[in-house]
């Protein structure tokens, strides 16, 4: 592309503001034309924000987009795709009763006749070698060809910018391969793409350069052929992935809790399905599982804590008792309590006191009800014990939950659990969200709690908190749990690649065959 | 200038409690204006509605004897609201309560004894849960929207009612007015202020109140059903179960529905008749609303629905009101409270000119 032509877009310090959150933070990149542009990050970066700016479905508290050399703002997605910019979301909107020309012919802002639509779409799918059939109803098709008529729809608009929101999440790996052709036809006649994603095989194999987000914060830009999928992994999981130096192998005991070959179906379209998931805790041990959010952490928390039930009572024991048909409260009075990744609406009830809020978990094992009637001295009591030993800063066991900051109430609630010694404790995200000094008590109340002879399960995008607390972790990705390894002289770059998703791609999910992915990597 | 609503970190206390309050002035000053319009003098039409009742002590027995119901039923129904369980349809159960009880009167018509009413008051409240136990039984199962179903099946109950007076159950000495025999004297409810009108209604409805106040204060039970309905993951996580929480709260609503029906049939009206459904089952939502889903607040709230309903027939008959104001008042109470709910979670905001561009 020649060098004085000006950028397809840049964007100048977009920021974006939610309650409580940043969303975006002075992000700042360009794009050139016929340029596919990767923009990485973990779920809750910030990329779908930045680019619903982008495409007018929201808009920018602060900064300045710039589209082909002009100054450039939309306030909605029609004046979006009027300036040549086309999206395909990562969920589809479509008719399943009727046919792909139908769909396509609602979501045209221009009159067309369907005649005309008819064979301008044909003329498309020819030039990009898509396949579809026009008149086939939509309920028939499978989901690459249903991303198919979103591309189509995208490309009749002959955009100058093409988003696509992770487009391979729901593809098979031919699929895949067939959109990357599409895309790279695209690109070198001038289309510049912007491809949100968290792959980093699929973008070291397609991008010519990447725009990492972390924390809605640009941390980091490169050309990802010339990076490993290790540095793309440390820029985006956060900080650098350091070896840490641990202490002489714990002996542990007996083991306390067993996940043996557990499978759950999704519970709604955007969930992820468990499969096959086995392994094992012992006494005194902290059990990590790593992994880039939405891969089935919240799944795995809630068929492990009986909010959903496991199809075999076996499928899950806790030290030789079958509990996988067992509720939430009967699996806390055996002796398993658990701490969800959310901690306003789920782990605790933010409009209730503190003291209404042990209730909600510990009533059973700290006999806070008796004969049906709620124990007020005892409950209190229980709170006051809880903000006392783990330092809540609260007002007292009346506050509302909702008054705590963040780290409070997380410290409140692993309080909470804790507190109640259970045999096996499992906590998604411990200190997801909260401030340093939270992190470091929460981190030393497990491993105090491990060492007194508890198992504990850990879940968490943090992979430093894993390889500070965990003598063993292992990867969820895509619902599948890979091998567990021991944290001790454990390979970064296989927990990275991992996390990554090369084991998904290529379904392999034995550590041991790492090294062959890493070559396997190298050479896309 | 602009304003926005912005949200509330936390509900406001005041707020909760000012809202209904105001409801019921603005009430009235709304209900004045439109009276006036419509040719009435609307302040005269307020003060006899809203503070004849209370002003004139003659009909203070009439409060009591309105109160009784609305309050039982909106002490079941806030239960159930708390929960986030919308049963509508009260007035079908207390119509399906009223007509067991009445199967019981006509069945041992020709017996006495104490055990009469209370096996009558049994029969009411299974009446009622049996009617709201349809709803129940298909939103648990199917998922069917539980406000569709106990609002039409209010309609199946008049159906019922109606068939059941004009045929089955019409006395054979009514000279052919639909209606049942007179129940015994063992079957009325006793008077229990001698003089007076004021039935044993009155005190149950107190009673029951002050048993909701601590079910739901001092229970698991009542734990159970607010934290279901304020945060279901967390009800999810505490392992207290959604389908039981459904069954239990729309039973509850059911039975306290059913067993007011009792309280009517044996009480003010001593056999069945056409007229028996009076509303109350629908004015019990205002009155749940307007107590702020609190026992305590339901009692309170209760005097001032009665209120409206004698003041309403009060007004009938001194200014020749139409009967339909009362339901017009009421509406506009139900409104207002809904309406100035979104103060307790949200606050208003001047927006300066300049900090937006555009929010079209």
């Amino acid at each position: 592309m020649p060098d004085n032509a000006p950028n397809r877009l840049e964007l100048n310090g977009i920021t974006k503001q939610f309650p409580g959150v940043l969303a975006n933070d002075t992000v700042s990149f360009n794009i050139a034309p016929g340029e596919i542009h990767a923009l990485l990050g973990e779920n809750g970066a910030g990329k779908s924000t930045l680019v619903k700016m982008i495409y007018g479905i929201m808009k920018s508290d602060a900064g300045s987009m710039v589209w082909d050399g002009e100054p450039f703002e939309v306030s909605n997605p029609k004046e979006a795709r009027a300036k040549g910019i086309g999206m395909v979301f990562q969920h589809f909107s479509l008719f399943e009763a009727l046919t792909v020309l139908e769909n396509i012919a609602l979501g045209m802002d221009g009159s067309l006749s369907l005649k005309e639509l008819e064979t301008k779409v044909v003329e498309v799918m020819q030039a990009y070698g898509l396949t579809l059939q026009p008149d086939r109803m939509v309920s028939s098709l499978s989901v690459g060809e249903r991303q198919r008529i979103e591309i189509v729809r995208a490309l009749l608009l002959n955009p100058k910018l093409l988003i696509m929101d992770e487009p391979t999440s729901v593809l098979t790996p031919q699929e895949v391969k067939q959109l990357f052709t599409t895309l790279r036809q695209l690109a070198s006649e001038g289309c510049s793409i912007l491809y949100i994603s968290h792959k980093l095989n699929e973008i070291k194999e397609l991008c010519h350069n990447a725009t990492i987000l972390r924390g809605g914060k640009v941390v980091g830009e490169c050309n990802p052929a010339e990076e490993t999928s290790k540095s793309m992994a440390e820029m985006m999981i956060g900080g650098s992935l350091k070896e840490i130096s641990k202490g002489e192998t714990n002996i542990f005991g007996d083991v306390l809790l067993n996940v043996g070959s557990l499978s759950l179906a999704k519970s709604h379209d955007f969930g992820t399905a468990l499969k096959d998931i086995s392994f094992e805790v012992r006494q005194g041990e902290i059990f990590g599982v790593a992994g880039v959010a939405g891969n089935g952490q919240n799944e795995l928390l809630a068929v492990l804590s009986g909010e959903a039930l496991a199809k075999g009572e076996d499928d899950i024991i806790l030290h030789g008792k079958s509990i996988g048909h067992f509720g939430p409260n009967h699996r806390r009075k055996v002796g398993l309590c658990c701490v969800p990744e959310e901690r306003n609406g789920h782990a605790a009830v933010s409009d209730f006191s503190l003291s209404d809020n042990a209730i909600l978990t510990a009533r059973h094992r700290k006999n806070l009800v008796k004969t049906g009637m709620i124990l007020n001295g005892p409950s209190v009591a229980y709170a006051d014990e809880i903000i006392k030993k783990f330092g809540v800063m609260a007002t007292g066991s009346r506050a509302n939950a909702g008054s705590l900051s963040g780290g409070n109430l997380q410290k409140f609630i692993m309080g909470r659990e804790i507190l109640q010694v259970p045999e096996v404790l499992v906590v998604s995200q411990p200190t997801w969200g909260v401030d340093a000094g939270a992190a470091a008590f929460i981190h030393q109340a497990l491993v105090d709690m491990a060492q007194a002879g508890s198992a504990i399960v850990v879940i968490s995008q943090d992979l430093d908190e894993l390889l500070a607390l965990c003598e063993t972790i292992s990867v969820i990705n895509e619902g599948t749990l890979s091998k567990a390894m021991e944290v001790k002289g454990i390979s970064i770059d296989e927990v990275g690649l991992l996390m990554g998703g090369v084991h998904g791609a290529n379904n392999v999910d034995q550590a041991n065959d790492i090294d062959k992915e890493v070559s396997n990597a190298v050479q896309a | 200038m602009q304003f926005r609503l912005e949200k509330r970190a936390e509900i406001s206390r005041s707020m909760l409690y000012f809202t209904p309050v105001a409801a019921v002035l603005l009430t009235m000053i709304m209900g004045a204006i439109i009276f006036t319009i419509l040719g009435f003098n609307g302040a005269v039409a307020v003060r006899e509605i809203f503070l004849t009742p209370l002003t004139n002590s003659l009909k203070w027995q009439d409060l009591a004897v309105k109160s009784a119901p609305l309050i039982i039923i909106a002490v079941g129904l806030s239960i159930g609201f708390r929960a986030n369980v919308w049963n509508i349809g009260a007035e079908g159960q207390y119509i399906a309560g009223g007509l067991a009880a009445t199967g019981v009167a006509l069945i041992t018509h020709q017996m006495s004894g104490w055990w009469l009413l209370p096996l009558m008051g049994v029969a009411g409240i299974l009446g009622g849960m049996a009617w709201v136990a349809v709803p129940a039984f298909l939103r648990v199962k199917l998922n069917v929207n539980e406000i569709l179903t106990t609002l039409m099946l209010t309609y199946v109950a008049v159906q019922l009612l109606n068939f059941l007076v004009f045929g089955p159950w019409k006395s054979p000495t009514s000279f052919g007015q639909p209606q049942t025999v007179l129940f015994n004297n063992d079957q009325i409810l006793p008077y229990i202020i001698p003089g007076t009108i004021v039935q044993a209604g009155a005190p149950i409805a107190i009673f029951i109140a002050i048993f909701a106040w601590v079910l739901m204060s001092k229970s698991i039970f009542g734990f159970q059903i607010r934290t279901v309905g304020t945060a279901p993951n967390a009800a999810r996580y505490g392992g207290f179960s959604a389908n039981q929480t459904i069954w239990f709260s729309l039973l509850i609503g059911g039975g306290l529905a059913g067993f007011a029906g009792m309280l009517e049939v044996a009480g003010p009206f001593n056999r069945m008749v056409p007229q028996f459904p009076t509303n109350y089952g629908f004015t019990a939502i205002i009155v749940a609303f307007l107590g702020r889903l609190h026992p305590v607040g339901v009692m309170v709230a209760g005097i001032v629905l009665a209120i409206s309903f004698v003041g309403g027939e009060i007004a009938q008959t001194t200014i020749g009101l139409p009967n339909a104001a009362v339901g017009l008042f009421q509406a506009l109470m139900l409104f207002l409270i809904l309406a100035g709910d979104i103060l307790v979670r949200y606050r208003i905001k001047r927006v300066g000119q300049k900090s937006e561009v555009s929010s079209s």
